[in-house]
């Protein structure tokens, strides 16, 4: 097939574009989201929303909780996900991924090899999940977001990610490989 | 002028470069080593670290997202 | 990226017979464009927010980028190209994202757009925790939802856990609320110090950990 061949195909399709390329288009990409939506990009907060909508049909009450009672996460919960708008970019940022993929035909289901994976996938999760909480946001919302806000809390976020992934990659040579 | 294997399949980031950057570690100059890997970050972090220390490195797509990377240890 | 050695070191190629995907991707992007388009007629917004996030899960998937990386690699490798890179991106998102906010502010908007929240000790916290479990995981919540669309099991794993964890923050975030986040407010720097000098202590430590990133990643090298 002619296509697999093109330089043009090769260098947007296939090879991996540098790191500053990416960081630009995701700068303009996060600025085009604030202009248009007037929220900056963010990534956690469904999560919580998701999560909150999954317990309610289990017959629980997280809108009692004080974290639901804001206006913002009140509307969230009580509306669709699809008006969700950080909702909607987080399943966006699923099918961009696998559409990037995809056209470099670079796909694989990637299995779990081992059990200490597994263990690290479920501390992982546990302990962004609810670090995302009470920091106000991820590396998107505190860290990206954040800093470009000029909010001092994304440079306290800066220095304390910076610690967390020093003690991470401590526990991760020791524990985990 | 020995090959070596390095089997990373499965294995997330950042450790194919971390088990590298130790097998290198122990290798003659000469001797290449065969890095076996399906992490698609990978396949640019051990490439990118194995250029900087100036050895000499090439890719190949063996399969749909999965690499092997050739690096010959020059110093 | 070029592959050109002088003499080919490879030795056996093993290469397998592939399987095109390409199809299958034009098939997906067709099928992602009329979601978007069906999503314009309930609500223009979430089309919007469609649009972008996909975008950003191309570029993320593309340029490998990793905030995880970022953070983790100067310690546990000594590369920093991709601390360097997030640097960039914050501060090319500086420059508009300053210019929204001081449209607003000489429009006259009494609340100032932008991710801006309360700092204090639960922003430590949250960071120190968020940051054990990225490196752990192998993602951040970007990173996790685009190796989810890449294939991963582990990510497909951690992202059902982050959202349990998610879950239990929200639980908690009542007391931490009582406990600490009442006693702090958000502080927008351009509002503590004015716009100008807000503007040169952003832009300025932001030169300041490139170059200092830079430095670090050459000397790592040597």
């Amino acid at each position: 097939m002619a296509l697999k061949n093109n330089v043009y195909y090769k260098k947007f399709l296939k090879e991996p574009w540098s790191y500053t390329a990416g960081a630009v288009v995701l700068a303009a990409l996060n600025i085009g989201m604030f202009a248009s939506t007037g929220k900056p990009w963010g990534v956690t907060s469904p999560f919580a929303t998701w999560a909150a909508k999954i317990y309610q049909s289990m017959g629980g009450h997280p809108e009692t909780w004080a974290y639901f009672k804001s206006a913002a996460n009140a509307e969230a919960l009580k509306n669709s996900i699809w008006l969700d708008l950080h909702s909607v970019s987080d399943i966006g940022i699923i099918f961009g991924a696998l559409l990037a993929t995809l056209l470099a035909s670079q796909f694989k289901i990637k299995k779990i090899k081992s059990v200490r994976q597994v263990i690290a996938a479920i501390l992982g999760g546990l302990l962004m999940g609810y670090g995302a909480r009470i920091a106000f946001g991820c590396n998107i919302g505190a860290l990206f977001s954040g800093v470009a806000s000029m909010s001092l809390h994304g440079w306290v976020y800066m220095i304390f990610i910076f610690l967390g992934a020093w003690a991470g990659s401590k526990l991760l040579v020791k524990y985990f490989m | 002028m020995a090959e070596l294997r390095l089997d990373c399949l499965g294995e997330a980031c950042p450790v194919p470069l971390l088990k590298t950057q130790k097998k290198m570690e122990g290798m003659k100059v000469g001797d290449i080593l065969v890095v076996e890997i399906d992490h698609s970050c990978a396949m640019k972090n051990v490439p990118e670290w194995a250029r900087k220390e100036g050895h000499n490195v090439e890719i190949e797509e063996v399969d749909d997202g999965q690499w092997e990377i050739y690096i010959e240890k020059t110093k | 990226m070029s592959e050109v050695v002088q003499k080919s070191i490879k030795t056996n190629s093993k290469s397998k017979k592939k399987v095109n995907q390409i199809p299958f991707g034009v098939v997906l992007l067709i099928g992602l464009i009329g979601f978007g388009f069906f999503m314009a007629n309930q609500s223009p917004k979430s089309a919007v927010m469609w649009v972008f996030g996909v975008a950003a899960g191309f570029t993320l998937q593309r340029s490998r980028f990793c905030f995880t990386a970022s953070m983790r690699d100067p310690v546990l490798t000594g590369s920093t190209s991709l601390t360097k890179a997030v640097i960039i991106a914050i501060a090319t998102a500086t420059v508009g994202f300053a210019s929204i906010q001081y449209g607003a502010v000489i429009k006259g908007a009494e609340k100032i757009p932008g991710n801006i929240s309360p700092v204090g000790i639960h922003v430590a916290i949250g960071a120190f925790m968020f940051g054990i479990g990225m490196v752990i995981a192998g993602g951040c919540a970007s990173g996790t939802l685009m190796r989810v669309g890449e294939g991963f099991t582990m990510q497909m794993l951690s992202i059902v856990f982050f959202i349990i964890g998610s879950l239990w923050g929200a639980k908690d975030f009542g007391w931490w609320t009582n406990t600490f986040i009442s006693k702090t407010k958000p502080v927008f720097l351009p509002n503590l110090i004015g716009w100008a000098p807000a503007l040169l202590i952003q832009f300025g430590l932001l030169l300041a950990l490139y170059i200092l990133a830079d430095w670090y990643g050459n000397r790592k090298s040597e």
